[in-house]
């Protein structure tokens, strides 16, 4: 195998050389903990403070409403147990489609006494805010809604729910994962009062994310010990992390509109040739209000898993919209939610590009698919 | 790589893969939890599979396991293959991870239904 083609910039990114270089520093030379008042801690808090006024600066906060997290999972669950435990009791709303990390948060707010809607999607995975609507209650305290949904990248309609969740006082969570540091995001003209974000999304360490919270929204700590930031999290900050995380987004502030423009033609470039070249394959996801680099296709009569294998011995990284595990099939929860039928789900594969991708990369992928599926196809039980 | 080397050729270069035309017995089980499938036509000749093809839809392992066991069971009597066992089929793989054992015991299934189906059709061959 010679050529390795990477696309799965959704699961995870490269860091950056920029933000490599500029983290090294942290690890042995100001390693000091940036709550100590020494010279070693005060160097670390400046690399803390530096990371943190980059994130502000390009999402037009304040600094002081960055909280700095272990990943998104950690924001989602800060932001959704927060929010409904700062009130005591009431109602979430979220959506069928939302990452693990807020639906299992809802789930077991449920268990504590939370009453949860989950709002559903149309066949394109949106969620239509009329939904939202409807599911509002006297007591609804929080309404979490992810930005892009990250296996099939569709755009959800967060400035009008954003618009009804502030008419009501609602407080308006956004799992931006998927969209930090790729499309341009306006907390204030959405209406948003917390946003989860990550930085290895957008070419920064793992281990690292962010959640913004708007100043006055009532949230409680989930993590309790120190003071460190603000109360809110507790734990000391994981220093390296956190200044490459700030360089990547300084990066992404720099790089973001050309490079979305780029990988969007990819991404286009990707679904023509698949779609014209591939029988019986169905994209996923809404045809335009969709994430620049996702292209999640199902190939029908064909096993998700045995597409990313026979891809993966071609040196090519994707991952697959269906899960076998343990000898039982687990179909994505989006795409059941989007009600594609099983016999379809079982054979979605996602394809995530990025920084890195080429069109002969795209091309490459396109040929061995074709190759693939037509394989594959040849050696089916008849119907199934 | 989580697969065996001999699992990824069999899954690159499936043997035997494919109806076969007026088949002496034919077999198939399913895996109902994954859905994974596996048919296996049989030509026989003097009470042995002369001659084995296969049609899967499943998993990497799924498919590897069915061309494994077209040739394994290739010359063998059908009185055997009826009770042709799973870790025959893996051995032939030289293992499965514990999450995919199910690949060899569909295919296996597979195999044995068609041995079944020929003897009961009389099919034993000239």
């Amino acid at each position: 195998m010679s050529r390795r083609v990477y696309l799965d910039y959704n699961a995870s990114t490269p860091v950056h050389p920029e933000v490599l270089a500029e983290m090294l520093p942290y690890f042995a030379e100001r390693f000091g903990n940036p709550s100590s008042i020494h010279v070693f801690g005060r160097e670390a808090r400046e690399g803390l403070d530096t990371a943190r006024e980059r994130v502000a600066r390009f999402l037009r906060v304040r600094p002081e409403e960055i909280v700095f997290t272990s990943g998104g999972t950690e924001s989602d669950n800060l932001a959704v147990k927060g929010l409904a435990w700062a009130r005591g009791s009431g109602h979430v709303i979220t959506s069928r489609v939302e990452h693990h990390a807020v639906l299992r948060a809802c789930e077991w707010l449920e268990t504590v006494g939370f009453a949860v809607t989950y709002v559903p999607v149309d066949g394109h995975g949106m969620v239509d805010p009329d939904d939202v609507k409807r599911a509002l209650r006297a007591d609804t305290l929080a309404i979490s809604i992810m930005h892009a949904n990250s296996e099939v990248g569709t755009l959800q309609p967060v400035g009008a729910i954003g618009a009804l969740a502030r008419e009501r006082g609602i407080a308006f969570h956004v799992d931006a994962v998927q969209t930090f540091g790729k499309l341009a995001l306006d907390v204030d003209a959405l209406g948003i009062d917390a946003l989860s974000f990550s930085s290895h999304k957008i070419y920064g360490p793992k281990g690292v994310a962010g959640l913004w919270i708007r100043r006055g929204t009532r949230m409680v700590s989930v993590q309790h010990g120190g003071d460190h930031e603000r109360r809110r999290r507790a734990g000391t900050e994981n220093v390296p992390g956190i200044v490459g995380f700030g360089k990547a987004v300084e990066v992404r502030g720099r790089d973001m509109r050309d490079e979305e423009l780029r990988v969007r033609a990819l991404r286009d470039r990707l679904w023509e040739g698949i779609r014209s070249r591939v029988p019986e394959a169905r994209l996923n996801g809404h045809p335009t209000e969709r994430l620049p680099g996702t292209v999640n296709v199902c190939y029908r009569g064909v096993e998700s898993e045995s597409i990313v294998l026979g891809l993966d011995l071609q040196g090519v990284g994707v991952s697959a919209g269906s899960a076998c595990t343990s000898g039982s099939i687990e179909p994505s929860h989006v795409l059941v939610a989007m009600g594609v039928p099983l016999d379809w789900a079982m054979g979605a594969v996602r394809s995530s590009l990025g920084r890195t991708t080429t069109a002969e990369d795209v091309d490459y992928v396109v040929d061995c698919v074709e190759a693939l599926v037509r394989k594959l196809r040849a050696q089916l039980p008849v119907g199934a | 790589m989580r697969y065996s080397r001999t699992l990824i050729d069999h899954f690159l270069e499936p043997r035997n893969a494919g109806m076969m035309p007026a088949p002496d017995g034919v077999g198939q089980d399913e895996y109902a939890e994954c859905g994974d499938q596996a048919r296996v036509f049989l030509r026989v000749r003097g009470g042995r599979a002369a001659e084995a093809r296969f049609q899967a839809y499943g998993c990497g392992p799924t498919i590897a396991a069915a061309s494994a066991a077209s040739e394994l069971i290739a010359g063998r009597p059908l009185a055997d293959l009826v009770h042709l066992k799973a870790q025959e089929v893996e051995d032939a793989l030289d293992g499965l991870p514990d999450d995919r054992r199910h690949a060899a015991d569909v295919v296996a299934g597979a195999v044995r239904a068609a041995a079944a189906d020929a003897l009961a059709r009389g099919n034993v061959g000239p």
